[in-house]
């Protein structure tokens, strides 16, 4: 093949790609700055409702149940302002994440075993079905009975209670692959391992993000129920002291700050870990309105 | 270099009833060396599983199949083989050069070969300046080149073909047979390519084995007469060859 016909050819294809990469952003939406601030709008402004709403339910009730916003919101900005947000937070978030990282450690290997192993999938479905059924209130008394009053028994109750979630949404993906593709990678004789992490855990990314914001979902109401059963720090300590001195606006403050948190944590950090690790996927947005 | 030899192939699937199927009924023949070798026969003829089991990942219920090889180094058991699939089964989130070191690593070859392997392959098939894209963001005949740059880059003995251009549009399907025709003829490459397009078997085959469906069963063996840098579809030979095939799938395939 002489290099001109390879040139023209590899020209013309090009074309072609330009023609497709065109199709994939529709020519009426492709204005970013727009959609961005119409995104935000929309976003902003549902925040705004739900403050509307609570500043007119404040009419109706009195402010012992229904505080005002605005005082509610001078607590948030209290408790961030005394450092007591990043102590009590920092505990919290430090007893969701190891106990979600124990969960994650435990599910990964757990799924791909169960997705791709018929014997172990049978043997591994009745803990994983009955673990799903299984309150978390549950799993947080047994934890206190057992390890007693300490760290351990928020990691364990935490991570105890999200496993079977995490599991099975990674069965359920595990099954999902495309076996086609360990086709190819057996014909290419790649190993166990590389088949395990080049062919199966990439396909396993959406299930993983997926089964991360539900698992941190599920494991915050957890630790929140073990630190009121009697720890001595932690949001959910907190919301215990509002309710022993019976003060609506310090539960609902502390609870704001948490909101706050978990969006942090969802927009910030969850949904950067999703554009970093999807970069290889083109965005289609063409089919939604 | 090297060949296929297949020897009463017989191979059964089991069907839903618990009955067996037969699907490969002793088929029997020896690929070109150095050249294209044409499986044509209707879809659903048992091809595929043909070109599996050559490949291994389909064992036979009877039968041997055995590439011989005069030159392969001491010391390797197995011979290597390269494949090409219909669809081209990239793995999406890794890079084309990343996509053909995988396929590298596969195959235990020594990290110092990779650099100079994958700038003779990636400059073969013309996609040096689409190194570094992701493949969902090519078209689908680049994508079919990663799949054929991914099959060459091991340097296999034979190179396993499955009806690569059946699932791309006429012109890209076009120009591909082209260029795959003058590689494959430049390399020397032993290549086994199943398809059931009587014109693509014509133009891109040294020899073309026919087949006839369930079971599969060999009913003809054809050589070109055109060599490859003369086959052109308007050309009287090429014309006369063609026909020549299609009459004995038509005679012999039901289905």
């Amino acid at each position: 093949m002489s290099p001109e016909d390879k040139t023209l050819a590899v020209a013309a294809e090009t074309l072609t790609l330009g023609r497709e990469g065109g199709a994939l952003v529709p020519p009426g939406r492709a204005r970013p700055g727009w959609e961005a601030a119409r995104t935000l709008t929309l976003r902003l402004g549902s925040i705004v409702m739900m403050l509307i709403l609570w500043w007119i339910m404040t009419f109706f009730f009195p402010p012992s149940l229904i505080p005002h916003p605005i005082d509610t919101l001078m607590e948030v900005g209290a408790i961030v302002n005394t450092g007591q947000f990043l102590s009590e937070m920092g505990s919290t978030l430090r007893r969701v994440g190891v106990g979600f990282a124990i969960a994650m450690l435990i599910a990964i290997p757990l799924g791909i075993v169960m997705g791709t192993i018929k014997s172990l999938e049978n043997f591994f479905e009745p803990p994983v079905i009955l673990g799903l059924t299984m309150p978390g209130l549950v799993w947080a008394v047994m934890a206190i009975m057992f390890f007693g009053l300490n760290e351990t028994s928020a990691y364990a109750a935490v991570s105890i209670t999200i496993l079977p979630m995490l599991a099975i949404s990674l069965w359920q993906g595990t099954k999902s692959i495309d076996k086609d593709l360990i086709d190819m990678s057996t014909a290419f004789h790649a190993s166990a391992w590389s088949k395990v992490i080049d062919v199966i855990v990439p396909q396993l990314i959406s299930h993983i993000l997926a089964a991360i914001r539900y698992g941190l979902g599920l494991a915050w109401k957890v630790v929140v129920v073990v630190e009121m059963f009697g720890f001595s720090n932690g949001v959910g300590y907190q919301v215990v002291r509002g309710f022993n001195i019976f003060s609506m606006k310090q539960v609902m403050a502390w609870a704001i700050t948490f909101l706050i948190v978990m969006i942090v944590i969802e927009f910030g950090i969850i949904g950067w870990l999703e554009s970093r690790v999807t970069r290889w996927r083109p965005r289609i947005d063409a089919w939604r309105r | 270099m090297a060949y296929v030899r297949v020897e009463g192939a017989v191979k059964y699937f089991p069907r839903e009833d618990g009955s067996d199927m037969l699907v490969l009924d002793g088929v029997s023949f020896d690929t070109k060396e150095f050249g294209i070798t044409c499986l044509l026969g209707p879809s659903g003829c048992g091809k595929s599983t043909l070109l599996n089991a050559i490949s291994g990942l389909e064992k036979l219920d009877d039968g041997k199949i055995q590439v011989v090889s005069n030159n392969a180094p001491a010391g390797r058991q197995a011979p290597r083989l390269g494949y090409v699939f219909q669809d081209p089964r990239l793995l999406s989130w890794k890079n084309v050069e990343q996509n053909l070191t995988f396929a590298l690593r596969g195959m235990r070859i020594d990290q110092a070969e990779w650099p100079e392997r994958l700038e003779k392959y990636l400059d073969l098939i013309g996609l040096t300046e689409f190194r570094r894209q992701f493949p969902l963001y090519l078209s689908g005949g680049m994508r079919q080149r990663v799949g054929l740059a991914r099959g060459l880059v091991i340097e296999p003995e034979v190179l396993l073909m499955d009806e690569p251009f059946s699932k791309l549009d006429q012109l890209t399907a076009r120009r591909l047979r082209e260029e795959t025709l003058k590689i494959c003829d430049r390399l020397k490459q032993t290549t086994v390519l199943v398809t059931h397009d009587v014109e693509e078997a014509a133009y891109m085959g040294d020899r073309v084995v026919i087949l006839r469906s369930r079971p599969a069963r060999i009913v003809g063996v054809f050589e070109n007469p055109l060599p490859p840098g003369r086959r052109d579809v308007d050309d009287a030979q090429f014309i006369q060859f063609k026909k020549a095939l299609l009459q004995s799938v038509l005679k012999n395939g039901k289905g």
